[in-house]
């Protein structure tokens, strides 16, 4: 066989590699196993804080709009069914199918027990310290269906 | 949900927690665990075609990584390349100005694949010395089959 080349350029693909849910589920995973459920959802937590605090300050000045931006833009990208129902004091998101459950479960990639807290975790720091909070109203997790709601926190007893 | 194009930063802090947690055997102990569990298309790739199993793992994954390389194959040689012009995980960990990269993020590419292809009878080495500039270079030889 002749010597085979492949050339490309950043600008020939779209940056879209799903299997990369494989990899964090099998993080996730991980860290459940070595150090407990605790350690997943402080991981997490962490991450949440530090990678999204754009999106978080985004949240304080721009309120919901700029969250239902943030996951209009990943589901469209990642191919999900949402439906989203936003008003001042609230933003709801219906979503069919998880799209990193569902490329897991086709790939027959194994999905973390508390793959779960990728969303529930992660939706809670975001929201941290905002006027706003979280709550994962329904989640499947064999397929990733669920409903998530952010709404305008009334009370200090507000979940965070 | 966290998206897939999301996933290197939370990777990145994956290794951060990780070794904040025991030290760097930790994250080496992660490392190891990960291309058991995660690699195993690369491995019967490589099992069932040689060092074309490489070019086709690997042809997917750059491509839907919208990596920037060269990569190269020359069986009668035995002898498979990548040179990763702009490796997409860390131009975009160094692109963000709000975290800061894994000290040693570029390292675990050596020893997720390092341990999948050496027992298959490959011999692999890896040029990390620009990886802070996104840039590496791979090469994977040997006719084991």
């Amino acid at each position: 066989m002749p010597r085979e080349i492949m050339h490309r350029q950043a600008a020939d693909n779209e940056y879209l590699h799903p299997d990369f849910h494989g990899a964090l589920s099998v993080g996730i995973e991980y860290l459940h196993e070595k150090y407990g459920e605790q350690a997943v959802r402080q991981y997490l937590w962490q991450f949440a804080r530090t990678f999204y605090a754009p999106l978080t300050e985004a949240l304080k000045t721009r309120g919901l709009a700029a969250l239902a931006e943030h996951f209009r833009t990943i589901y469209e990208l990642e191919g999900g069914a949402a439906r989203f129902s936003l008003s001042e004091d609230e933003l709801r998101i219906e979503v069919d199918a998880c799209p990193a459950v569902k490329h897991m479960r086709q790939r027959g990639y194994p999905v973390a027990r508390l793959f779960r807290e990728t969303t529930e975790t992660v939706n809670r720091a975001i929201c941290d310290q905002t006027p706003f909070a979280a709550e994962l109203v329904e989640y499947d997790d064999l397929t990733g269906r669920g409903i998530q709601r952010f709404f305008r926190r009334r009370c200090q007893g507000d979940p965070c | 949900m966290i998206s897939c194009t999301e996933f290197i930063p939370a990777y990145s802090e994956l290794f951060k927690f990780l070794e904040a947690q025991g030290g760097r055997e930790v994250v080496e102990a992660f490392w190891e665990h990960l291309s058991d569990r995660f690699l195993g298309n690369l491995r019967s790739a490589v099992e069932q075609n040689g060092l074309r199993g490489c070019w086709i793992y690997w042809s997917r994954t750059l491509n839907e990584e919208a990596a920037d390389f060269t990569m190269e194959l020359d069986e009668e040689a035995g002898e498979f390349r990548i040179a990763m012009h702009r490796c997409p995980s860390m131009a975009r960990l160094l692109q963000f100005t709000h975290i800061e990269p894994y000290h040693d993020y570029c390292r675990h590419c050596d020893a997720l694949y390092r341990r999948v292809l050496e027992p298959l009878g490959y011999q692999y080495t890896i040029d990390l010395s620009e990886c802070r500039q996104a840039r590496c270079a791979l090469t994977i030889s040997g006719q084991p089959l």
